[in-house]
């Protein structure tokens, strides 16, 4: 593919493909025909479903795990991302764990989730209730977050460690928003509290997104000239007992993001 | 017991029921941010303290409070929040 002679520079973040942009237009287009065809096969299954909670979250997860592998096939084909949910798959958990992760792009939850083949998430409260959405959201066993009340963070916790039970991965993004570009933003500790509480594994996944594309700084609308390659590798899994402090958990884990961070932006100044 | 003494027993509170190693009760300012910068305490900090509180003050914190946020800001405004409730307590009972 030329770059240059399809593509005009940026105000922010470098030159965009304007052969992209037409594909991001293409994918918003037929996002907005099909997501409310979803929305409306989810709610009827919520209800056709709705007598055995633990059986319709299951299904509904494999459900959701399928569209978003549609999705990340779509937009490997669009060379939009390029993120194939297969690789490395294998290395990935089964069953009730918490999964950590760092947060540089929009579609991360959407490609751990496809990767993972279901994932229950915490949901920030304006969002999760929305009359709408809140249906399917419940329905696929998703919690609602904290929101800005500190007290709150115990009934998460508690919602979630009882959520683990039904043999979901929880993911949780413990910076608690997208991180910057080649950065972290501090932990908090609900995700650490939660797998010491549940004492189920604790995984951590690092996400890369090289060049930069869907963070906060660059939007959808500005794609690189370059297909950028979402990856997700397995950095390390914890499996906290009963006498397990969730503060050193998470400060180790943290520690432990910040050292591979620098890594990788070596890796990338490197090259 | 008067604010200062009320400012100092939360202090030692959060510094013993956060197992806060290397931090002095007597370091904690009380008008500093408790949480994020500051300190740095998180939600299920905020959530051991209001156990200890209870179990100290008899002040409960009502979860869905849109104010706690506010009451756990720093030391003074826990201060605020105990007597305030405290008070109220009393004024209910009498």
């Amino acid at each position: 593919m030329v770059a240059t002679a399809t593509s005009r520079s940026s105000p922010v973040g470098g030159p965009v493909h304007v052969g992209r942009q037409a594909a991001v237009l293409v994918t918003v287009a037929v996002y907005s025909v099909l997501a409310p065809f979803g929305y409306a096969v989810l709610a009827l299954l919520c209800l056709v479903w709705r007598r055995d909670p633990v059986r319709r979250a299951r299904r509904l997860q494999t459900i959701t795990s399928r569209a978003y592998r549609l999705m990340h096939g779509w937009l490997r084909l669009t060379r939009l991302v390029d993120f194939d949910w297969r690789s490395g798959a294998d290395q990935l958990p089964r069953g009730a764990c918490v999964v950590v992760a760092n947060h540089p792009t929009l579609v991360d939850v959407t490609a751990i989730t496809a990767a993972l083949g279901g994932a229950i998430s915490i949901v920030k409260p304006g969002l999760y209730r929305r009359a709408m959405i809140r249906p399917l959201l419940v329905g696929l066993g998703h919690v609602e977050g904290p929101g800005p009340d500190p007290i709150r963070a115990g009934r998460v916790v508690d919602d979630v460690v009882r959520h683990l039970e039904w043999g979901i991965p929880v993911v949780i993004f413990p910076e608690g928003t997208r991180s910057p570009p080649g950065g972290l933003q501090p932990f908090g500790r609900v995700a650490f509290e939660i797998a010491c509480r549940a004492q189920v594994p604790l995984v951590s996944l690092g996400i890369t997104c090289a060049p930069v594309y869907l963070s906060k700084e660059r939007g959808p609308f500005r794609p690189p000239t370059r297909t950028p390659e979402l990856r997700i590798e397995v950095l390390s899994v914890d499996r906290p007992d009963g006498s397990t402090n969730s503060r050193a958990l998470r400060a180790d884990c943290e520690a432990r993001y910040r050292a591979w961070t620098d890594e990788v932006a070596d890796g990338t100044s490197g090259s | 017991m008067s604010e200062e003494q009320l400012a100092a027993r939360i202090k030692e509170i959060i510094v013993e029921t956060l197992a806060l190693e290397d931090v002095e009760p007597a370091s904690i300012e009380t008008d500093a941010p408790l949480f994020g910068e500051g300190l740095g305490l998180d939600s299920i900090d905020a959530l051991e303290l209001a156990l200890a509180f209870h179990k100290e003050f008899g002040v409960r914190t009502q979860e869905n409070d849109e104010n706690n946020r506010q009451y756990y800001h720093s030391v003074g405004s826990l201060v605020k929040f105990i007597t305030d409730k405290q008070a109220e307590s009393a004024a209910s009972e009498s």
